[in-house]
Order: C-alpha cells, then structure tokens, then sequence
C-alpha cells in the first residue's frame, strides 16, 4: 500500500470537532501518524496546540479514539516509560507515544526526555515544532528561530526579536543513541508515512520523531501556506529530512541546491523586521548545522 | 510465622514494598531513604523480586513513572525524602486528585535551607493538603507493617487514595531494630492482586483521561475526594483489625492511645518520637503522675473524633511538632488537633511544643520537661506560648 492509499483508507482516529487553526499541519501531522500507528496505540499528550485544539477531549464532543492522556508540560517522557514498563511486565505489545509541543519538549520537558532517551525505553517520543507556545498566544520557546518576533521577544525601539539561535532538538537527541530517529515535514509525506511506520516497528529502543509544523495564526502566514512554508524548511535546509537508523545517519531527501533561508523569511510576519545582517547569522547557522549533518552521514 | 531479623528502617520499608509485589517501581536516591532504593534494586539483580524498576534521572520521573504505569493498571511503589518530595510536588498532586491508589515511602528529612540532610517532619507537613493519606510510624517494624496495610487502603474501592509512610530520616531509616518478615504467602492472603477499572489507558477499552474539566465537575471530583478520605479511617481500623488477627501486631488503626483512659495530662506525638515520649509517661507514673500518650499515626486525613475523644476531659495536652507552620507560632500538629477539639466543641488547656528540626534530639529530659509543663497548667489556662525543645 502506498501512503495516499494507506491515509485514505485507514481509519481517522482523531475525533471530528478539534479546535485547531485553520491550516494546522500539526493537527494534519497527528491525524496521519494515528492512522499509521493504529488502535493499538496510547497516547500521551502534554498542554499544547494539540491538547488544547481538545485532543485529549473538550465539552465531551472530541478527542482520539485512542486511550489518551494529557501528561504535565513536563513529564512526558517520564509517563510513557511508566504506561510501557506495565504493559511489558503483562507481556502485551502496545505502541506507547506521545504528541508534543517543542516548548514541552525542548524546554521543561527535556530532562524527562533525555533521561527516557538515555535509558532506552522503548517508547515513539514525537515532537511537533511549530517554534514556540503557540497555545498561550506564541511565547518564545528553544526550538524558536533567531529573530522571530515573539510576544516575549518583542520588537520595538530597542528589542529585534528572539536573540539566540534554534535549539537543535533532532540534533541533541541524536547524541543519546535513540533506536531510531528522524526528521519529519507535512510537506513530505510520502517519507513522513514512511518514518512513522519505521518508528512502529521498532521493540529495541528509544524512538524520537521531530515534526516542522509552521504555525499560521503565530507565524502570521495565510492558513492555505501551510505545507509551502514547511516545504520551503526543507528547501532551504532550515528544516533538513534525514533519519538515523540504529546509528546509521542518512539524507531521506536529497537537497542538491539548497534555496536561501531569506525566502522562508519572507513568507511571514514574525520576521518581517529582521535586518539583511540577521538573516545572514541563521543562513550561517544553518548551513553550519547542515556540515556538521553532512558529516554524521558520511 | 515468618522470621525475626535485624535491619534499618530502609530495608524494613524496600522488604515492605517487595511483599506487596509492585509491578513497577521507580525510584531516584536520596539522603537517607538511598539505601531503599539500593535494597529493590539489589534483590532485583538477586532475582528475589519480580518489579520492573526504572532508575530515573529524578524524583519528578519517579513519581511520573509509577503514575504512567498506575494508570496502565500497575500496583507501584517509590520513596523518597524532603527536596525529593519537593521537587515531585507536580506529579505528586497529580497522582492524587487523579485517585490512582500507591504507597510512597518517606524517609522525613527538614527542608533545607539552612543546608541539612537529618530528620524532620517538615517535607510530609508542608504537602499534607496535597490530597494524599499520610500515615507516620514509629518504628521499623511499623514501617514495614504500614506500607503492606498501606496499600490494601489505598487500592480498597471506597477510598483509591495513594497513601504515604512516613518514617522518620536517621532515627528509622539507618538505626537497626529486630522486625518480623511475614512469609509472601502470608503477605499474599492479606492483599491480593489489584486490579483497576477506575481510570485505565488500554488500547482495548479507550478512554481520555483527565481531559479539560469544568469547574462544576472539578468541585463533584474534589468533594468525592474529601469524602473519601472521611471513610479512610473506618477503613484503616479495619485493616489493622485483620492484619493484627493474622499477624498479631495490632497499632489502634488511626491513632494509638498509649495509657490514656484515667491520665489527667497527654502528650501528643507522632513518629519516631513516640518511643520517648511513652518512656517519660513511665517515669512520670513511677512517680504518681497520671500521663500518657496519644500517637497520631494518621496525619491526612486528621482524625478529629478520635483525638478530640481522648484529650476532651483532659486537664491539659501538649503537641510535639517535628515541624514548623511558618504564620503561626507552632507545628502543625498542633492546629490540627486544636482544631479538632474546637470543632467538636471542646476546650482544654494545651502547650504548643516544636522540637527535632533538622535531626536535633528529642531526649527523654525534654519529654519529661514538658509533662511537667502540663503539671502546671489548670484547666482553664489560656494557650501557653509555644515551648521549643532546645539543648
């Protein structure tokens, strides 16, 4: 089965009635993975877009049809661990994940994360990046891009948006030697179906998934741009597809000529006001980060 | 019926915990409950134990841990101590309000600052409004005792409350006492396995747990909860009745009254102290004086009928608080149970006593110091100032 056949025929486990945003590729993403990870599945949810978009059910008319929990901001991984460790002392395979902001997961609820990570669990981590806390009206997260207005990066007569670079979560978590890895993007999602099936099948470790999820109403784009946007990420190398099988670091798609970062940023307001000089520091940090990828793939 | 061994109040709480057969433990290290860590994880790696132990990166992991896996179905243990405690507060609460049934051990440790690491009841104190049932013991046996009778009162379906023994940091944790290990079988007939139908994350029966909850239901959700703390104490003196028919220590369920019936003054204690309080009541009655002791071993809920039944006709009490309540100039201990007698419409003389912070020694001078206080007051006297237990 191909993945339009396999997200066309397997069943929605996303209920009818979530509040998302119009244009939310998070909510796309998490309609698609359910698909993929079935109804065999728990899941963890922590405050966020998607918890509060009533995921996790709100005025009893939505949610998943799969168990679901929303866990603390910050304990994500920690509740996985605990839900898995259960059912593997009961012998009953069950895929155990979570659908995270980066705020819960780059900030907060890294130290959970990394020490599940560390451990090994044998839980799916998925991570939806929309770069901030777009639920409480678009904070400044880690995994924020330089320069991005923010409402506690303001621009103004002295301020000029977020001051440091992106947290490379995919990146960090590389380095604590998950089972699997990958990078994912709605706009791919031949390889996004792909590496959530890959994800499923893993039973020998820790499993970490990082979905690009622009942010229309945050970001300030038209809702219909959503998949352009997270397209032009992977174009410009903001946003690079690869995926690390048990150590083994891998390019999913190709990116012989990388666009510049300058045309991500002039597809939104949130960095309307960054000057020719800022958008050449993230340009300079991307392509570091793309190098020091490159050479992880060999 | 089982054997007599010499241990640390730490291996009578890790042999506690083993004899309920926890599926899941988890559990980050601490001073001074570290060596309850250590002891599961050893007879893990003995194959004496069947858990599934995960080592997390802290105690706010272990309680999330156990939580995961309770909701998975899964009868959990972990332990802890002061800035444990404090930093699982989030989780803690959680578990809680969440109704998911455990038992946690608590090696009491005073919160810092000052910088300190010894005894105290200062970390269970200042989270007993957290929704949990707090049980302190006095010794290793009782701790050993309290967490197996702890989880058939968390797990009973009237109360689904997770449940805390509180032993006291160095004076249980680390000194030696001979404790009788019930044989498994025994431990086994006492309390069978658990099963939970309440709140379950199965794939086989899906169910959102804990979605965003109006406040009409948060107060249904909250008054359920404080009711069922109000039936933990029939609940907890029937436990003690069959675990005392089947292994012959019975412990008074929620309050122990030690020499109370014709005394004119009572001490009130609680924890490891109580053994130093019942030696000066001894002394004091060698002499003629009529004292005893009220051990309070329930904390949360507070039994107020049964404190207030034995201190109403009293001519004068005194609370030992191993804790501070910064606002008022006393413990904890002592409100409660000045609470309890003005709500039942009593008023007797009381000293407020603090003592034992951060480890310093409650001796058996002090106890008798107090008495003696007591033997002082009339009955009519207004509230004393709050005497601390100093060299």
């Amino acid at each position: 089965m191909n993945y339009i056949e396999l997200l066309d025929k397997q069943p929605d486990l996303v209920t009818p009635g979530t509040s998302a945003c119009q244009g939310c590729p998070a909510e796309l993403s998490l309609r698609s993975t359910l698909k993929v990870l079935g109804e065999n599945t728990i899941m963890c949810i922590p405050p966020g877009c998607m918890a509060g978009a009533g995921c996790v059910g709100w005025n009893f008319d939505s949610g998943l049809k799969v168990p679901v929990h929303i866990t603390l901001l910050d304990n994500t991984a920690a509740v996985l661990t605990g839900i898995k460790k259960s059912y593997e002392a009961d012998g009953r395979d069950v895929t155990v994940a979570s659908f995270a902001g980066d705020g819960a997961t780059s900030d907060c609820g890294f130290q959970s994360l990394s020490a599940a990570a560390e451990r090994g669990e044998n839980v799916i981590y998925i991570c939806y990046d929309n770069e901030g806390y777009m639920n409480t009206g678009f904070q400044r997260s880690g995994s924020t891009t330089k320069g991005s207005m923010t409402t506690t990066t303001p621009v103004g007569e002295v301020g000029k948006g977020k001051e440091q670079q992106k947290k490379d979560l995919p990146l960090i978590m590389a380095m604590h030697n998950p089972a699997y890895l990958a990078t994912l993007s709605p706009s791919h999602m031949s390889d996004f179906v792909k590496k959530v099936e890959k994800a499923k099948s893993i039973k020998d470790g820790f499993v970490y998934l990082h979905i690009f999820s622009p942010c229309p109403t945050g970001w300030g784009f038209d809702g219909a741009k959503s998949i352009e946007v997270a397209r032009k990420a992977v174009e410009t190398n903001l946003f690079p597809l690869y995926e690390i099988d048990h150590g083994e670091y891998k390019f999913t798609v190709q990116n012989k000529n990388p666009k510049p970062v300058s045309e991500l940023f002039g597809m939104m307001k949130k960095f309307r006001h960054v000057s020719e000089q800022g958008i050449q520091e993230v340009q300079n940090y991307v392509d570091k980060k793309y190098k020091i990828l490159q050479s992880l793939v060999g | 019926m089982g054997k007599t061994i010499a241990i640390t109040g730490n291996t009578a709480a890790a042999l506690g915990a083993a004899l309920s057969r926890p599926k899941v433990i988890a559990a980050y290290p601490i001073t001074p409950q570290s060596s309850v860590v250590e002891y599961a994880a050893s007879m893990i790696a003995d194959g004496k134990l069947q858990s599934s132990m995960v080592q997390v990166e802290s105690e706010h992991s272990a309680m999330s841990v156990v939580q995961g896996a309770a909701m998975a179905g899964a009868r959990t243990f972990t332990a802890t101590s002061a800035q444990g405690l404090a930093l699982m507060y989030e989780p803690y609460f959680r578990m809680s309000t969440l109704r998911l049934p455990m038992v946690m051990a608590v090696a009491g440790r005073e919160m810092t600052a000052p910088e300190t690491i010894w005894s105290g009841h200062q970390d269970t104190i200042s989270v007993r409004d957290a929704g949990w049932i707090q049980i302190y013991v006095e010794n290793n046996q009782e701790t050993l005792d309290m967490i197996i009778q702890g989880y058939k009162l968390a797990e009973h379906k009237d109360i689904l409350i997770p449940v805390n023994v509180c032993y006291d940091g160095f004076y249980i944790s680390h000194l030696y006492e001979g404790v009788n290990i019930p044989e498994q079988s025994e431990v086994d007939a006492f309390l069978p396995p658990y099963k939970q139908e309440h709140v379950i994350l199965d794939p086989e029966k899906p169910m959102a747990v804990d979605p965003m909850t109006p406040g009409n239901l948060v107060m249904k959700y909250r008054k359920s909860h404080l009711d069922a703390m109000q039936r933990a104490f029939d609940v907890l003196d029937k436990i003690d009745q069959e675990f005392g028919d089947k292994f012959g220590r019975y412990y008074g369920g929620t309050v122990e009254k030690y020499k109370c019936d014709d005394a004119d003054i009572v001490l009130v204690a609680m924890g490891a102290m109580s053994g130093t309080a019942k030696a000066a009541v001894d002394e004091k009655r060698a002499q003629g004086v009529k004292a005893g002791l009220l051990k309070i071993r329930m904390m949360r809920p507070f039994p107020n009928r049964q404190v207030a039944e034995v201190l109403a006709d009293k001519k004068a009490y005194a609370v030992i608080d191993k804790n501070v309540v910064f606002g008022w100039p006393n413990g904890a201990v002592y409100m409660e149970t000045k609470a309890a007698l003005n709500q039942l419409g009593y008023r007797v003389a009381s000293l407020p006593v603090v003592g034992g912070l951060g480890g310093a020694d409650i001796s058996l001078d002090h106890m008798i110091n107090v008495i003696e206080k007591l033997e002082k007051m009339n009955k009519g006297d207004k509230e004393q100032e709050c005497y601390w237990l100093e060299d």
